[in-house]
Order: C-alpha cells, then sequence, then structure tokens
C-alpha cells in the first residue's frame, strides 16, 4: 500500500463520515419539526374540544344571543376540517397551513366575542364553571401559542442547517426540503385574548 | 430596548466555558506545585522519584473524592430532592384553581421547551422562590413556594417556572453538581493535610533524635504542602463555582425570555422579589437552582453569591439601565 493510496482512503473516510454525520443531523431536525407539529395538532384538538363546553357553559345565560354562539360552532367546524385535511394529507403544506391558520384565527376571534358579550352576564361571570372554563381557555390559548412558537424554532433551524454550507449541497439529494412556519395572518391577533373577569 | 436572548445565551455559555477551563488550570498548576514544593522542601526523602507521586496524589484525592460525591448527588432525581426539602407533591387531577393554574403554566413551558413535563412540587414558604432538581430532563421536578402561587400573577408565575425549565434544559443542575464535588475534593485535600500535621507533629515530639531536621518529617512537609494547596484551591475554586453559578442564572433568565418571549413577566417577578423581607426557605439543601438570593452588600458576600444582584437581572432581561418601577404593562 503506497502512501498516496493511504492518504486518499483516509480522505474519503472521512468526506463519508462527515457525510453521514450530516445525513443524520438532517434527519434528527425533521423529527423534530414533524414532533412539533403533531404537538400544534394536539392543542389544537384541545382548544376545539373546549368549544363545546363553552357553548354549553353560556347557552343558560346567553339564550339571546344565538347569532354568536352559532358563530363560534360554525368557525369551529371550519377549523377542524382544515386539520384533518393536514392530516390525512401527511403534514402541513404552504397551502394547508395557511387555511388552517386562518381558520384558526377566525375560531379564535369568534371566543372572544363570546366572552366579550359575557361580560354583560354577571351572574355567568361569577359562576365556578365559567371561572374554570376562563383558566381553561386562557392556558389552551397559550399552549397553542407556544406549540406554535416551538414548532417555529424548529422550523428555523432545520431550514438554517438546510442553507448553510456545506450541508446545503447534500441536503436535496439526501430527501430534504424547506418547511413553511406557522405564521399568522393579522399581527393584532396574534395575541392570546386577554379576557379577565376581575 | 429587547433583549437578544440568543445572544445573552452564547455569551453565557462561553463566560462558563472560560471558569471551567480556569478551574481545571487551577487544579493542575495546585498539582504541579504540590509536586514542585516536595522535591524542594524534603531534600533527603523524595529526590527523583519515578512518577511525581505527590502531584499525581493531590490530583488523584481530588478527583476521587469529587467522583465519590458526585455517584451520590447522582442517585437523587429531582423529586426525592424536592421531598427532602419538605415540598409537597401537586395532585394532577387538583381541582383548587390556583394550583390547577400551576399546572396548566407548567404544561405551557414544557410545550415551548420540547421537554417532558415534570412533577410539580409545593412548598409552604412564604417568600418568593422557586427551583428545579434533577440532572436530566427525564427525573426533573419542579418546585415553587406558596409564595410564589399567593403574590405572582399568571405572566410572572410563567416567567419564574420558564426560568426553572431553563436550569433543566441547560443541565445546570449537573455542571453545579460536578463543581460542587471538585470544591469537596478540595477541601479534602486540606482536611487531609492538617491531620496529617497533627498526626507529624504528635509524631516528631516523641522522636527525640531526629538528624535530618532541615530536610525535616517528609509527612509534615506533605501535610503543610495539601494544607497549603488545598486551603488555596478550595478558596479560589469556591469563587469560581460562584461565578458559574451566577453565569448561568444569567442563561436561565434569558432562556425564560426565550421561552416565553415576555421579558416583562419574569422581570416583574424579580422586581418583586426586590421588594420584599420574607425569607424563610429550609436550610437544608444548597445544591439546588434557585431563582433567587438576597442581595448582597459586602464585596466578600458578593464573591460568593450564587445568584447575581437583582437590579443587574432586570437591567439584563429589559435590556437597559435598571428601572425599579415596571414599564406600562398590559396586565
Amino acid at each position: 500500500m503506497t502512501t498516496s493510496l493511504i492518504i486518499i482512503l483516509v480522505v474519503i473516510a472521512v468526506i463519508v463520515l462527515w457525510g453521514i454525520g450530516i445525513y443524520n443531523r438532517l434527519v434528527q431536525l425533521r423529527n423534530q419539526v414533524n414532533n412539533a407539529w403533531s404537538q400544534i395538532d394536539v392543542q389544537l384538538q384541545r382548544r376545539y374540544d373546549l368549544i363545546p363546553n363553552l357553548v354549553e357553559t353560556v347557552k343558560g345565560y346567553m339564550a339571546y344571543e344565538k347569532e354568536t354562539l352559532e358563530a363560534v360552532i360554525s368557525a369551529r367546524n371550519q377549523a377542524q376540517s382544515a386539520r384533518h385535511q393536514i392530516e390525512q394529507s401527511g403534514g402541513p403544506t404552504e397551502g394547508s397551513i395557511k387555511d388552517l391558520a386562518a381558520a384558526d384565527t377566525a375560531v379564535r376571534g369568534a371566543v372572544t366575542n363570546i366572552m366579550a358579550l359575557a361580560e354583560n352576564y354577571p351572574q355567568l361571570r361569577a359562576s365556578e364553571n365559567m371561572k374554570q372554563l376562563q383558566e381553561e381557555l386562557s392556558s389552551t390559548e397559550n399552549k397553542v401559542a407556544f406549540a406554535r412558537q416551538a414548532y417555529n424554532d424548529n422550523v428555523m433551524l432545520y431550514n438554517t442547517a438546510q442553507q448553510e454550507f456545506p450541508t446545503v449541497l447534500f441536503a436535496s439529494t439526501f430527501g430534504h426540503h424547506k418547511v413553511e412556519l406557522f405564521q399568522v395572518e393579522d399581527q393584532e391577533v396574534k395575541k392570546a385574548p386577554k379576557i379577565s373577569f376581575s | 430596548m429587547v433583549m437578544n436572548f440568543w445572544e445573552a445565551q452564547k455569551q453565557a455559555k462561553s463566560k462558563t466555558a472560560l471558569y471551567v477551563a480556569i478551574f481545571t488550570a487551577l487544579t493542575l498548576i495546585a498539582a504541579f506545585f504540590c509536586e514542585w514544593a516536595m522535591r524542594l522542601f524534603a531534600v533527603g526523602s523524595y529526590d527523583n522519584p519515578d512518577l511525581p507521586y505527590v502531584g499525581l496524589g493531590f490530583l488523584g484525592l481530588t478527583f476521587g473524592v469529587a467522583g465519590f460525591n458526585y455517584m451520590n448527588y447522582l442517585q437523587s432525581g429531582g423529586s426525592y430532592v424536592a421531598e427532602s426539602v419538605g415540598a409537597q407533591a401537586v395532585n394532577p387531577q387538583t381541582r383548587n384553581p390556583k394550583e390547577r393554574q400551576l399546572l396548566n403554566i407548567v404544561e405551557e413551558i414544557a410545550l415551548a421547551t420540547s421537554l417532558p413535563i415534570p412533577p410539580v412540587y409545593i412548598l409552604e414558604a412564604k417568600e418568593v422562590n422557586a427551583f428545579a432538581a434533577g440532572t436530566s430532563p427525564d427525573n426533573a421536578a419542579v418546585t415553587v413556594t406558596r409564595g410564589c402561587l399567593d403574590l405572582l400573577n399568571r405572566d410572572e408565575l410563567q416567567g419564574v417556572l420558564a426560568h426553572e425549565f431553563g436550569h433543566i434544559y441547560n443541565r445546570d443542575m449537573t455542571l453545579g453538581m460536578r463543581v460542587a464535588a471538585m470544591v469537596m475534593g478540595f477541601f479534602i485535600v486540606t482536611f487531609i493535610g492538617l491531620r496529617l500535621l497533627e498526626g507529624s507533629s504528635f509524631a516528631s515530639r516523641r522522636d527525640e533524635d531526629d538528624q535530618d531536621r532541615r530536610g525535616g518529617n517528609p509527612i509534615a512537609v506533605l501535610a503543610v504542602i495539601f494544607l497549603i494547596a488545598g486551603s488555596v484551591t478550595w478558596f479560589f475554586g469556591s469563587i469560581l463555582q460562584a461565578m458559574v453559578s451566577r453565569e448561568r442564572e444569567y442563561l436561565a433568565d434569558a432562556s425564560s425570555v426565550q421561552y416565553t418571549r415576555n421579558p416583562l413577566g419574569i422581570a416583574n417577578a424579580l422586581r418583586k422579589i426586590a421588594g420584599s423581607n420574607t425569607s424563610d426557605m429550609p436550610k437544608n439543601g444548597k445544591p439546588f437552582a434557585h431563582l433567587y438570593f438576597n442581595e448582597h452588600e459586602s464585596f466578600w458576600s458578593r464573591l460568593f453569591a450564587t445568584h447575581p444582584p437583582i437590579e443587574d437581572r432586570i437591567a439584563a432581561i429589559e435590556g437597559g439601565k435598571y428601572d425599579a418601577a415596571p414599564p406600562l404593562s398590559k396586565t
């Protein structure tokens, strides 16, 4: 074995090892992104499940606010179907994320309307059920927001890793693509509705 | 001004690396000193040994004691630590609204950090304080005092818990234990030096015709060397230990802002702590990552403080000069 042959073999080995490292890192980052997405999914599901509870709790007191109640139910159903669509297509795409974000914004807006209206019903405000529900809704908002934040942080790490040199040379060959961030259209609605009965 | 928490975290981590490097250098220099001093002063009994036994002995003692201590620390998961200070676990099915809120907040931060949800404990103390214990995210536990639940609003409680999660994520407890174990190693060397000195002076009193007094009783020389090396490393090691701890507190503050994206929450929590005089945490159990400690006025207290002064922490979080009054907030 001549020296130059050995050197060539060593160089090849180093490149291969390096390539394996890049491959594994990309796989890890992509799995983190997928996991973060499913977290959002779980939290959205919880939020949509709370809506019927909300409607049940306020229905007795706010019998005359039928339109508002119906609005929140229909917004919720639309968001649910947007969510199912993503589930069935195996993951978020640019279009389906936008649909979901828009539908979710509508749900949040409808819930805010109900909570604002509830301010006019002191008996409702004082009820234990309502107070607990308010905490659960508030916490669910936060959880969706944090899940989205964690997802976006992971997407950023994944996209950045794909774009950096020299990983960029191999990323698409290894089957990796840029992932969309979960962005909210309306900047104002980005903040969770701060409602309190105090 | 907005806190650039990515940058702040990078700084805290590189400072920690620097302090750990100094720590290691300190240990090695002390070992060299021991070896050199032994050859210089124990003339006649320690000339040109095959191996630098004394230097190696110093290192062996230090790392041996440290390793033993560290193994002991590792046994205790976070829950064990929380229970040993008298904290009570919160029932996951609790109907108490404040406790429910606490559990919700812990879940929220676990989502933001992508860490598993740790068990939550409450300590019946009136001061506002919290700590995280455990050596990895899998065996971690988080404890807050009753004072936190009574005195902090939702955003502030969230900031405090995010700070504790920062400690868990950055493995600060493990780092703290390792450093503490090394400092204990230094202490043991000092202790051994003292014991040897007592033993050798007792022996030399009985030995009337000690010929080479100048070369000296080699045990006595070794004892003095260990005493000096041990106490110097123990002193500076303790200072470095405190510096590392303070840096990790800044790191946890920056992590809190990263997770909540809400500097005001934790900053206001710190303000509330700064303004209070209550201090009733149980005395047992030092190796915890406390959210805060009392402020220190004197030079020596500052040197050994495990936490930076509260104003400095608030200023770092809000990215500017410290302002006692909180800026107009939305809550």
